[in-house]
This record gives structure tokens, sequence and C-alpha cells, in this order.
């Protein structure tokens, strides 16, 4: 057995608390064993299973595509489930895990969202579509798909919004993740209504808030860029009216 | 009752995958008003969002390049020409796939409903991939003899299931999340309501609803390598028989040919509908020896026994040797990446290969149950052989035996099948309340029964006998269901796992949780989740001991032969009064003179 098949000791640090019972978080030290191969998720399901049934946290598919399970380890935003324990282990074996940041705690690592989803409701997430539509799909050409720039694959986990520093100024902040979703429909040619959500976005809670400080890429767990979408938002909200015409003329075809 | 909370919708649909969520829409769309849905998850984490390669229906949007093989590039059907692809074809698949088991009427309902569900899907916005000229693309699949999955690259259930949702939100459904079921109220054969846990705040509530929907998704979190979510835990299944409502065709379970070795993670049938590989040990693909015509497009069940027996005949790979290579090297990177990206992914994090450079290893994984709650196709819960209604109980989706999958499920009919006959639900229940349905007395003493039930878990003092841990309970369980019921059975493998879920489900009444307090107890929840794993589990291979034959995914190597005198039929089971499972049987519904059973060869 090679030194990195072996099994190592990790000292995991978790930020526990239940309003109900406690003051105020406090961490508590587990112990766990390391197999090659152990992810985030299952160091805190040995845990839960082995030491602390008590130790509370959101999982549900296992590979990155649900979004429950993002949390904040060594003070970086991820999914628990598709990272593996010894790449955020510290030189002496120890992790810190800790709920995600600017939201109200339910219990450990559970954090109540509500406001997270009522930033991606408020950008209206839905398509609208054109009012006359035939009975096959539209047609979109395969570039047109290119440019929503995998916008439509965010698993809305939320270790963006968590990581910006604009949210934790303003919670009014629409937010990264509603934001790119903003950036789907508005680039999605099928949808009728881009003038209105570009006014949207640029209120004063909007695109323009934005300081480019480029966590929410760093964060991200699929490896989308807020940033940009963002970017190319507040570029499109100075023409949003032609682009509304421009939009109208593409529909004619779809 | 001073302390009892009580909600009344006119429909309550528990589970917010495609199945409920299309429920709700179409419910709403048909005229009812009061509709609440209620999911153990937040609605957007359902597993509907883990399918990855595509929803089929026949669009004629492509065809192979002629000349080029089964295997040859694809292309767009210039305007004009002549369509490749018909419902009827889908229908013949469908039906071959599911050896003769699925019900025929309802296969040609699902075919039939095919295009038109997913063209609005895509008008509702969803983003699919694309033919040059804009049409929605297509790729090959398993057990379908032309190119009809209509994929959005390998996230197509992400998509659906967020498209569909967005709309779901759009039209003010309301959605309970993070409430779980933890009873069905049925009586005298109608169904009242349920009896729900609020998690966040460990409340209980009595739901009471004129009609209730069940798309609360599979159960093959029984198994040890799964690709399902820790969500699957069959809980719909098991409260539903809990209440008196038959299980039909439960020891039918699909083991998917590519989960990642030792994980059981999905990676997707595309792999192989992109043109990947199987190979053996020595490199050699093997499933020309199994399927020489399909070779690795053959269907799931026919492959993942071709994987075990190279496995078992000593040519697997791996630390243990229980995995196969899945080789896409041949592909080239761009190809992998535009329409494999998420595949990619995964096997970089949980295999540690880049399918681009190297193959991956991976092995079959207890994935989509066919068997469930028996319906018909309006999904309309039936209660015996002769379809007797439950009346005002609906289900769709995985936890649903309708049949069209029959004994193996074709990939890519799951998202069809979710979607056509939770839609279909949602319009029947909004027919049946508009009909005059009125809210039908319930027992409140169901509310105090749970809530014993969850003290008892509590209750340390209460131990009769050494304490269990629900956890590890449920891990031998998996390990037996695995071990005695996985790819290959016998009489002796199945009768050693009756004989464990038996021992493990008296221990049950041991099993005590850590957690005391209510507050969002996940401890609580995975213990129930556990007991339903150890209900469904019994009816499982009970099922699998009594059906002496193979047919799709139940394979028993005492009986290697399908056997249509003795077992053209489904399989029922209900809850005896001494809690075992008794069975009887439902014929199959066949157009004899269409599709009478043939032989199944690839």
């Amino acid at each position: 057995m090679t030194a990195q098949e072996q099994t190592i000791q990790a000292r995991v640090h978790i930020q526990r608390y239940n309003p109900d019972v406690d003051r105020k978080p406090y961490l508590q030290t587990f112990d766990v064993p390391v197999p090659q191969g152990m992810t985030i998720l299952d160091a805190l399901a040995y845990i839960k299973a082995e030491i602390d049934g008590s130790v509370t946290f959101r999982r549900s598919c296992r590979h990155a595509i649900c979004g429950s399970c993002a949390v904040n380890v060594n003070g970086k935003n991820m999914l628990a489930c598709n990272t593996p324990l010894r790449t955020v282990l510290t030189k002496k074996n120890e992790v810190t895990i800790r709920p995600l940041s600017f939201q109200p705690i339910i219990k450990d690592l559970v954090v109540d969202r509500s406001a997270f989803w009522e930033q991606y409701l408020k950008v209206k997430p839905w398509l609208i579509p054109p009012e006359n539509s035939g009975p096959k799909e539209y047609r979109v050409t395969p570039e047109e798909v290119k440019a929503l720039n995998r916008a439509e694959t965010c698993i809305m986990c939320g270790a963006c919004y968590a990581s910006c520093q604009v949210v934790a100024m303003n919670r009014q902040y629409i937010g990264p993740h509603a934001l790119l979703k903003a950036f789907l429909r508005v680039l999605d040619p099928r949808d009728s209504a881009p003038a209105e959500r570009l006014e949207l976005v640029s209120g004063t809670d909007g695109v323009f808030r934005c300081h480019t400080i480029f966590n929410c890429i760093d964060a991200c767990p699929k490896n989308l860029n807020p940033t940009e979408a963002i970017e190319t938002l507040r570029k499109l909200t100075q023409r949003r009216l032609a682009f509304e015409k421009e939009r109208e003329e593409r529909q004619k075809t779809l | 009752m001073a302390d009892l909370n009580v909600i009344t919708h006119d429909i309550l649909i528990v589970g917010a995958g495609l199945a409920g969520t299309w429920a709700a829409m179409s419910a709403g769309e048909n005229g009812v008003k009061d509709i609440g849905v209620l999911s153990k998850v937040h609605p957007l984490r359902s597993h509907s969002s883990a399918a990855q390669g595509g929803i089929a229906a026949a669009l004629n949007n492509v065809r192979p390049v002629e000349g080029t093989g089964p295997r040859g590039p694809l292309e767009q059907i210039p305007p004009g020409d002549d369509p490749i692809d018909s419902p009827d074809l889908h229908m013949f698949d469908t039906i071959k796939g599911s050896d003769w088991l699925g019900d025929q009427g309802a296969i040609e309902i699902m075919v039939n409903e095919a295009p038109e569900i997913v063209y609005q899907y895509e008008r509702m916005g969803c983003v699919f991939s694309r033919t040059p000229d804009g049409r929605i693309a297509q790729r090959r699949f398993g057990g379908h003899s032309v190119p009809r999955a209509n994929y959005a690259a390998d996230y197509t259930g992400h998509v659906l299931l967020h498209t569909i949702h967005e709309q779901a939100v759009r039209n003010g459904v309301k959605f309970y999340a993070e409430w779980y079921c933890l009873d069905l109220l049925v009586e005298d054969n109608v169904c009242r309501g349920v009896v729900a846990l609020d998690i966040t705040t460990g409340e209980l509530y009595l739901i009471r609803a004129k009609a209730v929907f069940f798309g609360t998704g599979g159960y093959g979190r029984a198994w040890k390598i799964t690709s399902n979510a820790t969500a699957n835990t069959g809980d719909g299944v098991a409260i539903a028989y809990n209440a008196g409502v038959p299980l039909m065709d439960m020891e039918f379970v699909q083991f998917h040919p590519t989960g990642v070795y030792g994980k059981g993670i999905l990676m997707s049938e595309a792999c192989r509908g992109e043109g990947g590989y199987l190979r053996n040990v020595n490199g050699d693909r093997f499933m020309e020896n199994y399927a020489p015509d399909k070779m690795e497009l053959a269907p799931r069940d026919l492959v993942s026994r071709s994987e075990q027996t190279e496995i078992e005949q000593g040519r697997g790979v791996g630390a243990d040797g229980e995995g196969i290579y899945l080789d896409m090297t041949h592909l080239g990177a761009e190809k992998i990446m535009e329409r494999l990206p998420q595949v990619r992914e995964l096997a970089l994090n949980f295999a540690g290969v880049d399918i681009i450079d190297a193959p991956a290893p991976i092995q079959p994984t207890a994935h989509y149950s066919m068997g469930g709650i028996p319906v018909n196709a309006n999904g309309q819960v039936i209660s015996d052989a002769e379809g007797t209604p439950v009346v005002g109980f609906y289900a769709a989706g995985e936890c649903a035996c309708i049949s069209v999958h029959g004994a193996n499920r074709l990939g890519t009919n799951s998202l069809l099948g979710a979607s056509v006959f939770g839609r279909r639900s949602g319009k029947a229940m909004a027919a049946f309340v508009l009909s005059g349905a009125a809210l039908q007395p319930v027992d409140e003493g169901a509310v105090k029964k749970n809530r014993q039930c969850i003290s008892t878990l509590m209750d340390d003092s209460s131990i009769n006998g050494k304490k269990e841990s629900p956890a590890a309970i449920a891990e031998e369980l998996k390990t037996a269901m695995t071990r005695y019921a996985g790819v290959f059975r016998d009489e002796e493998r199945l009768t050693l796992a009756c004989e464990k879920v038996q021992e493990l489900t008296d221990r049950f009444k041991n099993a005590r949780i850590m957690d005391k307090s209510r507050r969002f107890n996940t401890d609580l929840l995975g213990a129930i989740e556990t007991e339903h794993l150890l209900t469904f589990s019994k009816v499982i291979v009970n099922s699998g001991l009594a059906r002496t034959e193979s047919r799709g995914a139940h394979y028993r190597t005492d009986y290697p032969k399908r056997d249509d005198e003795d077992w053209l039929k489904h399989t029922m089971a209900h809850k005896d009064s001494n809690g075992e499972p008794e069975l009887s049987y439902k014929d199959v519904d066949i157009d004899w003179d269409r599709y009478p059973p043939q032989e199944r060869k690839y």
C-alpha cells in the first residue's frame, strides 16, 4: 500500500448552532478516518452516522447537480459532495466547515435561504415567450445557445451569493445567482421581454451595484461566470430599447 | 383537538420533480385554484435534475448519415425528406425494451404525447442543444432503433426541471419546501389526505385534500452501489403500501451499466450514445459476445448483465476487479466538451480520470425502479387486478407503475413518462375535483399515531434489548440487497435476502436516534427513511423470489428463460394483516394483433 492509499486521520471542525438551545454558534471537533476518495459530504455523513446524529446539513444528489450541499470550508464556499476531503485539509490535517454566510442559521450548516429565493423570483426567472407560438419548437441556432454561456446549468447552490461582498453590505442587492438567471433570459432569442428585464436589473439594487470583485466566479462549482454575465447586462442596459427592437426582428424568424 | 394543525387544499401534491410539478401545472390549467405542492427538499433539488442524456420523442430532426453504419455520424433531416421515426416505432422499441411486461395501451399514449410535450418544454424556455438549422438536437440511446433522445448537452433533466418549476412559480403554485409526508390517510378505499412534518419547525400537520397525488420518486437507495440521490428512499411507495394500497412489479429494478466505480454515481448513457466503448481488463469490446448487433447500445438490463458476467469471470478492472472500462478517448476533446461536459466533470471528481485521455472505471449501479404504486393511464391509483380505483389518490413518475416500462425501462423514457403522466394526472384530478368531489372525514387520531412513532424513535428508555442505529441497519440492508437482489439473482440468494430483511425489520424496533430536538431533525428523517427501505425491500425480495423466470431487469440464474406461459403478468403485493406481502397477479395489457410477445434479441 502506498502512502497515497493509506487512510489518514483528519480533525474536522464543524460549526454547530441550534437557536432553540444555543446562545451562539460554536465549533465542535470530530476525528474522522479519511480513506482515499472520501468527499467532504462523505465525512459529514460519517460523523452523523457514527459519532453525532444531530450534526445537521443538507444534501441529496451526491454529484453536484441538485445544489443542496454548498457550505463554507476554510473560508471558501464549495459543494461538499464533489470536493475530496484531502484537498481541503491543512498541513495538520484539519478542516473547518461552516454554513454559508449572510443568511440566518436554521441549524448547524443549514441556512434559511428565503432572501436568496426572493431575489431569484424578483428577476422573473421564467421565459416570457412570444404570444403566437407555432406547434413545434422555436428555431434557435447552436451559436445562440453557445452565447448563453452555460447559464442554464446553474444549480442555484448559493455558493456565489454567500461569497459576494455586495450581498454582505446590502441584502437588497439582486445577487449574482439571480442576475445570471436574468442574463439567461435576456440573451435567449425566445424571450419577449428583454427591455423590461433590463430595466429591472438596471435599478439601484441591480447590475451597477456589482463591484467586480470576482468572488462569485471563484466560488461557482459549475465554473460559470456571473461577473461576465453582469457585465453583459450592464452594456445592454445602455441600449435596451434598441436591443428589444432587434429581438422583435429576430423573433419574426423564430 | 387543540393542538391539531390542519391545512386543506383541493389538490395536495407530494413531490416536486417533473411528475409532481406537471401535475400541479396541469391541474391549475384545468381550472383548480387551490393546489399545494409538498416536497422533502426544495423543489429544484428533486432528483429529476440528475437525468442527463435526454427525453425521448419521435421528432424526426436527425438521421444517421447514409452508409456510415449504426455508430456513424448524424445529420439533420432536410425539410421535405422522409421521416425515419414515428410514435409506432417508439412504441415497439419501448415494448421490446420492457420485455413485453409494459402495458401497451399506456405506452401508446406516452409515445403519442411525446412530441407535443417536448415541444412544450422548448416553448416554455428549456435550453436544448440544437441542430445546425435550429431544431432540437437528438442522439442515439440504448434500445431505441433510431436517434430520438432529445437533449440539452448532458444536463437534460436539470434544464427540464428548472424550466417547469419556473413556469409553475409563474402560475402561482404554492410550494411547501422541506416538508415531509409521513402518512397517507385511506379508509374504505377513499383517500382523505396526509400527515406531514414541517421539517424546519418539527410541527406535524394534518393536510386534508379532495385529491392527493404522489410523485415521490424511486426506491434505488436500498442498494449500496446506486445512482440515486439520498432522498430516493421510496417514501411514497412505502407509505402507500402501509395505507393498504398494493405495490406492483417491485422486483423490477434497473441496474444502469455505467455508474462510477465504487460510488455508483451516474455516467450518462449518452456516453455510449455518442460512441463510447465498454472494455474489459484485456481491452476487448466484450459486448460483441452478448449483443453483436447493438453492441454498447443494447438496453441497460442486457449491458449490465454482460458487464457483471465479465466481472464474475475475472475480466473486470479496478482494485477488487468489480469494474469495467468506459472508453471515450476516441471521441475527441471537442465532442466531449460540447456534449458531455458534466460527465467529464464527474469522472474528474469521482474517478480521478479525464475521459478525454483515459477510460473511466464504471460498474452497474442501481438506477431506476420500474415497479411502484399501480395506476392507470390517468394516474388514478388502483387497488386490485380489476382496476378498482382508490378514490382521490393519484400517482406518476418513478413511484408509480403504469406500467410503461415493464421489466426494463429504456433510457430517456423516464423524463418522458414522468412528464406525460404527471400532466395527465393533473388533468384527471381537476376533472375529479370540479365534478364535485368533497373533503372526506378524517381520523384525527392519525396525527397522534405519527407523533407517537416519532416519540418512540427518540425514547431510549423504551428499548427492549440492544439499542440499534438506523444508519447501521440501512447499511446492512444495502449490502444484502446488493449481494442477494442485484443484477443476478437465484432462489438461494433471494431467500437469504428475505431472511436478512426480516432480521433487520425486527432489529429496527430497537432503533433510536441521537438527535432529540424538534428543529430540522434530519436524524429523525433518516430513521423514518430506513424504515421505508425495509418496508418495500421485503416486497421486492418476496416478489422476486416468487417470479421463477428471467424477464428484463429481473434475472434468475436458476430460471434463465422468460416464461410467458406462467409469468406474462404483473405482480401485485398487498400488505396482509401480519404485515407480510400477499402476492396476486394482474394481466398485462397486450395488443395481440400488433405487438404479440417475441423473442427479445439485440
